[in-house]
Parts: C-alpha cells; structure tokens; sequence
C-alpha cells in the first residue's frame, strides 16, 4: 500500500502532493527528504528505490518531472512500479505529455484522479474508459446531470466486465490497430551483433458496438504450423513469413485459458484505446540499419571520423526522423563536417556530431565524414570511445510480425464482420540502437 | 523555515472567500478555492481559512466539494471543533441519489483524522456497506478499516467484521478486494484475515475477473493459505498457471512467489516454476521501463544464489547499454558476475574490460570488482586483464585494481606470484586512502618477493607527516615491521624512522599507541615479533567453496516480491529492525545479518567458516607432496577403506575440479585430460595426525555417476566420514558452477 504520492519539478518544488497515511509521518518531512536526498542529490541517482529514515521513496521520471511514491510497509516494488507508470498513463490519457505546464495547468484534476485511483493508499479503478465516468473534467455537469449518466455509473460499477459498460453505441463501427515495435541492438565495430531484440506492442482503438467478441490473428509460428499440419508443403512457404514470439502478455480483457490450449487471442476489447499485447522477439530480427565506423587517429591532436549507414530494407519504403549521434571527445576544439546527406552539425555541449535525415530509402547507402581537432592535453585518460546511436522510425515491424486478421462478432445487434471498417499500420522505432566504435 | 510570507496570503484569500460578489460567481469562488489548495500543496500553512473553506462545501459544485473535502482532511486534525461545522453537509451527501456524490462525501468523512468523528461516521459506514452501488461500497469496506485506525487500539467490532466476511462474496471484484484489505487492517492484532478453505476457493475463482492490483493482492493473501492434501495443492497450482504468464510484472513476481511457497516440499516443481518465469524476468530486465527492470533484475540475483546457472545461456541479455542509468549498469554487472561459467566466461570478461575504461568512474570501478570477484573462480584469465589495466595508468583504475589483488591475494594464493610481478610502478598512481591501504598491505605480506618493496615503503615514510588518513600509517607501521622481519637490511633504518615519527610527532593517539606497541614488541626480542605478526598470507577455503555455497529456494522464498532483494538483507534487516516485527521472515537470524558485509569476508560466510573444521575434527595439512612413485606404491599396499558413488552430469573440467580441491588441501597426483573416457582421477590428503588419505575418482562414461575410492594408511572412521564430506561439498560446487 502507498502511504502517499508527490510529484516535484526539476528543481524540486512540490506540484502535487497527497496523503493516504499517517504512517509515513509529518507530510512536510517526508516532502523535503525525497527532495533533499535524491532530488538535490549531488551524485547521480543510486537506485529508484531510496530509503529514507526507514520510509522507503519509489520513483519514476517523466522528462523533468519527478513522481515519487512513499510507503513505511514491506510493498512489491515492480507493482508500485507499475502502479506509477499507470498513474503517468492515466495522467498521459487525459492531458497529453507529463510536463511541468501541464501538471500545473490540470492540478484540479490530478486531485480528482488521485482520489479515484488509491484510495487508504490501495490502487482502486485505473481503466482510462471507465475512470471517465467519475472525473467532471470540466465540473460543471453536476447540477444537471441527466438520469442516463447516473445509470451509466451504475452500470459501470456493478457491470460485470470491468473495462467494458454495457449500451454502448457508434454509427459508424471502426477500430485502429497500432502494431508498435521498439527495435534495440547493440553491435560491435567489426559488425556483429551482440544483442538484438524487438519489444513490441499492439495497440487497439476500438470504436465498437454493443459487446463485440473479437478474434485476432498473426503470423506466430505455432499457430501456422498448428494449422499447416495438413499439407506439408504449406507450412514449409508460410514457414518462412511466420515468426517466433519469446513471450507475450496480453491485457487482461484477453481469455488466456483459450490461448494456452488452442493459441487463439479472443476478447471482448473496453471502449477506445488499449493496449492488447505486448511482445519480444529475439530471432530473425529486421536490423533496418547497419552502421559502419571507421575512426582512426591522426596523431595526438586529430581524429578521422567516418561513418557509413546502410538502410536494409524494401526499396519502395521511407524511413523517417532518422538522426546519427558520432560522440567526440571531451577535449574537442573544432569539427569538420561533410555529408552526402541531410544535416550534420557538432553539439560541443552534447560532445556529439548529430547528423540528420529526414528520409531515406530501402536498400541506399549514405555517409558522413568527419576531421575532429583535438586540444592537446595532459589528461593521461583515454577517450572511452562511446558508442555510435541511432534513431529512426520505419513503416514495418523489424520483428516481422503481420496482423492476419481481427474478426468482428456481434450477435446481439445486428452488424457483421465485414461492415466494421478497419485499419492497420505497423511503426517500427529505434530503442537504444548502437554500434560500438 | 522555507515557508515565510504565507500571512498575507492567507489574509487575502480570506477576504476573496468571504466576498459575497466572488461566492455569487461560481467560477470565481472555484478559481479561489484552487489558490488554496495550490498554496496548501506547495507547504504554506492555510488553516487559517478553515471557516471560510467549510462554508465552501454547501455546494452543487462537485469539483468544488471535491477540493473542499481534500482540504479539510488535510487540515481537520489542527481545527477539530471547525471540522465537526461540515459534519452535516457530508452527512447529507451521503444520502444523495448521485451514487457518486454519496462515495465521494462517505470517502472523504472517514479521512477526516480527528478525534470524535468516529460516532458521526459510523452508520454512514454500515449504510453504504448495503449500498446498492458498489462504488459506494468499495468505500465503505475501506472506511470500516479508516475508521480501526481512528480508534486506535480499540477492540474489534465482531459485527463488522462478519459484514465484511460475507462482503468477500460481493459480485463487485474491487469490493471483494477491499474487504481483504480491510479486515487484515482491523485484524492486524490477530495475526491479519484468516484464509480457510472456502474463502481460498473462492478467492482462486475470482482470480480471471479482478485487475493487476486486485490479482498481486489476492495472490499475496493465498500465501497464508495450506491447503490440506497434495491433490488440492496441485489443482490451486493449475488454477494459477496463467499468473505466471500476465501481462503485468507485479502479478508474474506475485504468482512466482505463491508457487515457490505452496510447493516448498517440491524442489523440483520450484524448479520447473523458475524455468517459466525466466521468460517474463528477462523480458522485464530488458524493458523500456527502467525503474521495472532494476526490481526485475534484483530478483535474477536472488534466483541465481540458488541456481547458479539458470540464465548463463542469456548473458547477453545482461551486457550493458552506453546509454542505461547508472543503478541498472551497476545491477548488470553484478549479475554478469554470478552466472559466469566455462562457456561464456571468454564473452563476459571481454564485455566487462570494456566497461572499465567507462568515463563514470564508479561503473568502471564496480567492473574491475567484478572480474575480481570472477577471478576466485577463473584466476588466470583474470589477473591478465587486470594486470593490463594497471597499463593505463589511471588513478581510479589502478587503485581499485590493487584493491582486488589484495582481495584475490587472500583468497587464492596461486596468483601471489603474478600479482607480484604486476605491483612495481602501481604507487604513482595512487592517491585515495584504500587503494594505499591495500598497496602497503601487498608490499608488507608479499615484499620478499617483490624487489623494491622497501624502497616504495621508504617513500611513503618520507612522505608520512603530509599523509592525511590515520589508517594508511597504522597499515605502513605494520607492513614495514612484516618486511622487516624477512628484509632486515634494507628496512631497519626506515622502520626506525618510522617509529620515531609515530611516536614522537604523530598526533593520532591510535597510531602513536600502534608505534608504541610495535616498539615494546622490538624490545621483547625478534621471535616475540615473528610469532605475533605471522599470521597466514591467505585463506583460500573462504574464497570459492563459500562465496558458492548453495542457498537453497526456501531460504528467500518469502522474501520474493518484497523489498528485501531490492535492497538487499542485510540492509533491510538495519531498517526492519526498528519498525517492529511488522515483517521479518522466520529464517533471518537477528544477530549474523545486521553487518554489512565486508569486502573480503561476509559476515553470514565467517560463521561457516568456523563450522568446517569443527565437523568430525579434520584438518587437512596444506603442501603435503607426495611424489607419484611414493603415492603408487602406498596405494598398492592399501586396502580399500570406503567406496560410494556420487551423482555427476556431463564432462568433467580438470582445472575447475584441481584448483577446488587444491583450496580443500587436496592435491592432484595424477588425472585424465578432459573428455577421456573412462575418466580418472588420483588425489592425496594428509591431516594434521599425519593420516594418509588417498583418493580414485572414476567417471564412466555411460554412467553418470563419479565413483570414489577412498584409501586410508591408519584406520580412522570419524577422519574418514569428514573426508569424504569435504569431497562431496567439492562436487556439489563444481556440480553447481557447472550447470
């Protein structure tokens, strides 16, 4: 259980602060020593898990901002974890990006949503969708409200699915599936790759009627070669575009028991957006860039930087926001620059050349080098060579993962598979992607 | 204090609150009300406006009364006598037909922390328990455990809890959740909710239909549960295998753990239970959510104390990204560390020198700890790459460098000599108090076989009236007087100097008194001095055998998922200790776990260490060397003494089994290379009786199983049990790194 929940700036000024329990003492004191000691700490951050005075302080950073959970009691961390990282989605869902404004500018309503989601310091409802029922964002519905939203929370709270009410109706029946990938690697100079995996996500939003049950499908390797059993030669083709799932979690609306027996992902979804599945994949892995450095030393005062990157992948697909990070050495006096493409420029206050496209092709090959003036020094310590990073975003999943289906099925009213409209879209960004030099 | 001013503030909101033009104004009155409870939020003391704030709450605003409410629970306890003034407006509300506005009004009276309260809130609270809307139900369960609270140490309403026994029944998932919550607060003295067999049932049932929170929760409580016979443990088990694959990390640890305990009896069913989560814990530790990841990754350490090789096959998931936060670098490490073995013993090494060139000195100072704490197991290797970063020259490599000599010096003395070689020319690069210590250390136990140990000591005495750490001249003192004793000529004239400065100018009173000591031994004659200062150089049984020594599952099992990993032991045994005996696991020993352990020995080790030669007697002499004619002979004219049989998997890797048993004082006369088949083995031991024990081991190939054959030149029974445990503790190890 949470005894209390603050959330600071950067510098450590206390924008939201709420109590469930004495036990965590007076509430200035436990206020101040998260700032004092970890805040305003001069070293780098030890652990998020800090133990002050026998109070234990949980915190999570979201750009500038701190959010800290206290509890005296002996908790499960990755649930208090989890719990913070909900209260950010939650705060995400109604506000947008968690910034210093934004908490400022919605202060009400973290109230409101502090309120509703711990209660005596124990997580309550945390569902988006059916939080929405109790917060008055703009709270002037109260006086007037109507007898059918007094029903809804009625139904809402005694329905027997919890992320779903009952009566719920679009004219126009469409759901959106988001297959998110993260792709990370980590490769040596000589170009080999000593990690590599894909976490993903596929995310739904749902613009249904009614409690439709859904069926969703994709290219697992079990599945097909469950299916493909009968005709040898099938499974052998699709064999090939199938791909092998390390493991997966599903939302909870998903009926696991049917998916350890036959495999097969049917759910009844909440209304909006959620998040269906979330997966890793480690085998066959897309690596939609390959970076090749090349830094040689000229002497004690230059560097010869050189950095090719290949895209690999369809000729007919546009990778985007691409970005190359070349670390220089701290005693850097001056960067010269040349590339074939986009922009590069030397952050001496990130101690980096960043070099920028906007978009690139499948299968084409671009290079950037660099001459780095060095200061002569009498530091003896030599430059630890940081790794090359990379971000993009490609419009394929590296994993290779395909959405085969999502069967629609209403019984109740009267609208089939086909008349629901629906969209797909795959999105694969970089995680950490480096190339050590 | 850092919350001056707040006088005028207060004074100026209470004339806006009180401004009838504002209070016409909903919007207003509601924009003043937020500057209340911003200024609240940011420290500054707003009891003053308390009045005007319970005049606020009649209202149909229901932000409005929202934030009133939030208010007045912050500051009902300063203003008790004002707070009884909203009494009435929650109690009409707590009959609104707005089931919201009823939780809302029923939530906030039981927060109100003040005395008196308890008789104006108490049917309120029996009343929303037969609510019809669960949401005012849910409050109401918890209310029933706010208002134990308020009470104190008040007896316990027998009526309400019954309530809330048949409230477990409610079709509302979080009620049911709540209930439990409530009830283990209220029976808290009586040692929490009881769990029996129906509740039990009931509960697993419910287990699909509640969310994250709801399923860790119920998950935690099952764990007081027992079920009666093996069959139903297995069906509650089946139940709940689904747990073990949730979407959420919380639930996942939640179920491990509720496995771990319920199949305690089963080792290999803990077993089977660790295989599976591997998948979920790996994807944690590889998670974008880092702060998840650090959690997930303290508990891959406690499972590895356990089963040393349950994720070798994964290092590569443990290797470090350049742009991971420092606490997650510094758990990879550590965990690189333990599941080291002799198949990626080659990558990880190669992945840890390149962390020691890392700009953050204290990562790279946390890497060379670790390939020394890899060097008990794989010295050579090791010592090697150690030896090379003593090359760059750097202050804050080279003295952590010397450090782990120091440390690897004691524990396994077949690197004395390497580390030797390696020391000369380390002085110049060391400045900070440790790494001199350990240097001085080094140069004093080692210095007859490093050729200019004196001459280094001599400079660090020439430069001791600037040394600033009292503990590096009390180390000088005694490393100058150990080199004395086998180096007389080269040391005599510094030691005199030395004692001369300590005892006449040093200002220290715990060195003066360290000179003083060592001058009054002098006095007492040279073979007084030897017997008090030659302690052994090393202790090699500490290092491997005990930093390996198998924990079994159960010894952490239930502290799994809770705080202890996170911070580990000992330290959450400091902070336990004075929150009462709210939580401490039946296996913590109260004395042993409160030191932190040192670097060389941990404290829970030095116990052990006491244990070894007390069972059966036996102390095995170090150097007994026989030569192979001599042992071929006496082997032949003995008899068979005991023969048994000890289970063994795979191949046998002669130099991880010679350097085990040479730490035991076992020594190898002869073995097979590896791979041989029939492999074979022969060792000799002597005690301190001068017993002869000699050892054959087989391997078979087919079998797997290693077959011994103990010979023992006097016939000694209890000697000979103590033997052949030495030997199976040995195999159990080298069993252990193995897999």
């Amino acid at each position: 259980m949470i005894g209390g929940l603050f959330i600071y700036n950067h510098k450590g000024e206390v924008l939201i602060s709420r109590v469930y329990r004495d036990d965590i003492g007076h509430r200035r004191n436990a206020v101040d020593a998260f700032r004092v000691n970890v805040i305003h700490a001069r070293q780098q951050v030890r652990s998020p898990v800090t133990n002050i005075a026998r109070t234990s302080f949980f915190h999570v950073k979201r750009s500038n901002i701190w959010l800290a959970a206290v509890t005296k009691q002996n908790v499960n961390a990755a649930m208090v974890f989890e719990f913070l990282y909900k209260m950010c989605d939650v705060m995400a869902a109604y506000f947008g990006k968690i910034s210093e404004e934004n908490i400022k500018n919605n202060f009400v309503l973290i109230y409101e949503l502090l309120d509703e989601i711990l209660d005596f310091g124990y997580p309550q409802n945390s569902e988006t969708g059916a939080l929405k029922t109790f917060i008055t964002q703009q709270g002037i519905k109260s006086q007037h409200q109507t007898k059918e939203e007094q029903s809804q929370i009625t139904s809402q709270v005694t329905g027997q699915i919890g992320w779903r009410r009952e009566g719920i109706k679009y004219r126009r029946n469409e759901l959106f599936l988001d297959v998110l990938e993260s792709v990370n690697l980590l490769m040596s100079p000589q170009g080999q790759v000593l990690s590599a995996h894909v976490s993903g996500r596929v995310v739904m939003k749902s613009y249904l009627s009614g409690m439709p049950e859904c069926k969703f499908g994709m290219n697992d390797k079990i599945v097909i070669e469950k299916q493909g059993k009968g005709t040898a030669d099938e499974t052998s083709k699709s064999g090939k575009q199938s791909i092998a799932i390390d493991d997966c979690t599903f939302h909870q609306c998903v009926r696991l028991s049917k998916f350890d027996s036959e495999r097969s992902i049917s759910f009844i979804p909440p209304d909006g957006e959620f998040e269906l599945m979330r997966y890793r994949t480690t085998k066959d892995i897309i690596l939609p860039f390959r970076v090749i450095p090349l830094v040689r030393e000229v002497g004690r005062t230059k560097l010869e930087v050189k950095v090719v990157i290949k895209s690999n992948f369809k000729p007919s697909l546009l990778a985007q926001k691409i970005e190359v990070r070349i670390p220089t050495p701290l005693n850097t006096s001056g960067v010269q620059v040349i590339c074939m493409k986009g922009k590069a420029k030397y952050k001496a206050s990130e101690n980096a050349i960043v070099w920028k496209i906007k978009r690139m092709a499948g299968m084409k090959e671009s290079q950037i080098s660099a001459e780095i003036e060095l200061l002569p020094t009498n530091d003896k310590k030599k430059w630890a060579r940081p790794p090359i990073s990379m971000n993009f975003e490609v419009p394929f999943a590296p994993s290779g993962l395909k959405v085969r289906y999502l069967k629609v099925f209403e019984p109740k009213l009267n609208y089939s598979d086909h008349d629901v409209i629906k969209w797909v879209r795959y999105i694969g960004r970089s995680g950490i992607y480096e190339t050590r030099c | 204090m850092p919350y001056l001013g707040s006088e005028d503030v207060v004074k100026e909101l209470k004339k806006a609150l009180c401004n009838p033009h504002i209070q016409a104004d909903r919007l207003r009155y509601r924009n003043v009300i937020q500057r209340v409870i911003r200024h609240m939020t940011q420290g500054l003391d707003m009891s003053g406006v308390f009045m005007e704030m319970v005049k606020a709450s009649a209202t149909v605003d229901i932000v409005q009364k929202k934030l009133v409410y939030l208010y007045m629970c912050t500051y009902a306890p300063l203003k008790p006598d004002l707070a009884l003034l909203a009494i009435n407006t929650l109690c009409k509300d707590c009959s609104d037909p707005n089931p919201m506005v009823r939780g809302l009004a029923l939530r906030s009276m039981c927060s109100l922390r003040m005395p008196g309260v308890q008789e104006y809130i108490q049917q309120p609270i029996l009343n929303g328990l037969r609510d019809k809307a669960s949401y005012v139900r849910r409050v109401a369960v918890l209310g029933c455990a706010k208002m134990h609270n308020l009470h104190g140490d008040s007896e316990v309403d027998g009526a309400l809890v019954n309530e809330l026994y048949s409230l477990l029944r409610d079709q509302d998932p979080i009620v049911v959740v709540n209930c439990l919550r409530s009830l283990e607060e209220i029976l808290r003295q009586e040692g929490g909710v009881v769990i029996n067999k129906p509740i039990a049932h009931h509960l697993l049932n419910r287990m699909p239909k509640l969310d994250q929170w709801g399923q860790a929760e119920v998950l935690n409580f099952l764990l007081r549960y027992e079920p009666r016979s093996e069959e139903e443990l297995f069906d509650i088990l089946n139940l709940l295998d689904s747990f073990l694959k949730s979407s959420s990390p919380g639930v996942v640890m939640g179920a491990t753990k509720l496995f771990l305990i319920l199949a305690k009896k089963f080792p290999h069913v803990q077993t089977d239970v660790l295989v599976q989560v591997k998948g979920p814990l790996l994807a944690a530790c590889s998670s974008e959510s880092r702060e998840l990841c650090f959690a997930a990754l303290c508990h891959v350490r406690q499972i590895l104390h356990s089963l040393p090789g349950h994720f070798s096959s994964h290092y590569k998931k443990f290797f470090c990204s350049y742009s991971e936060p420092h606490y997650i670098k510094l758990q990879k490490v550590e965990v690189l560390c333990e599941l080291v073995n002799d198949e990626n013993v080659q990558q990880v090494l190669e992945e840890l020198r390149g962390y020691c060139t890392d700009v953050s000195a204290d990562f790279a100072q946390a890497a060379i700890f670790a390939i020394g704490g890899i060097a008990r197991t794989y010295t050579d290797q090791c010592v090697q790459i150690l030896t090379e970063l003593l090359g760059l020259r750097q202050e804050h490599i080279t003295t952590v460098v010397v450090q782990t000599f120091r440390d690897l010096v004691w524990l396994c003395p077949q690197c004395t000599e390497a580390v030797c070689q390696a020391l000369p020319g380390c002085e110049e690069n060391i400045q900070d108090s440790e790494g001199k210590q350990a240097l001085i250390w080094l140069l004093g136990v080692h210095g007859e076989r490093i050729p200019n140990a004196p001459y280094v000591l001599e400079d660090f005495v020439e430069n001791v009236k600037s040394e600033t750490f009292p503990a590096v001249t009390m180390e000088l003192l005694t490393a100058l007087l150990r080199l004395f004793l086998s180096r007389p000529a080269e040391c005599q004239d510094t030691l005199g100097r030395l004692l001369h400065y300590c005892i006449e100018e040093e200002k220290n009173m715990a060195v003066r008194d360290r000179g003083l000591f060592y001058y009054r031994l002098l006095l007492a004659g040279i073979d007084e001095v030897k017997r008090i200062l030659c302690s052994p150089k090393s202790d090699p049984s500490l290092g491997l055998l005990e930093d390996q020594a198998e924990r079994p599952v159960n010894s952490w099992a239930s502290d799994f998922n809770t705080l202890v990993p996170v911070y580990g032991k000992a330290r959450w045994a400091t902070i336990s200790k004075y929150q009462g005996a709210e939580h401490r696991g039946p296996e913590l020993p109260d004395t042993a776990s409160f030191a932190t352990s040192g670097p060389l020995i941990p404290e829970e080790n030095k116990e052990r260490v006491q244990e070894l030669p007390d069972s059966g007697a036996l102390v095995l002499v170090p150097n007994c060397q026989l030569t192979a004619e001599y042992f071929e002979k006496t082997w032949f004219s003995l008899k068979v003494a005991h023969q048994q049989v000890f289970p063994w998997r795979g191949a046998v890797h002669p130099d991880t089994l010679q350097m085990a048993l040479q730490v035991v004082n076992i020594q190898t006369i002869a073995m097979s290379r590896a791979g041989a088949h029939p492999w074979k083995a022969y060792l000799s031991a002597q005690d301190d009786t001068g017993c002869l024990f000699l050892t054959e081991l087989l391997l078979e190939s087919e079998n797997s199983e290693m077959q011994i054959s103990v010979k023992q030149n006097e016939p000694r029974t209890e000697t000979l049990n103590s033997f052949i445990s030495v030997l199976e503790t040995v195999f159990g190890t080298i069993g252990d790194i193995k897999s």
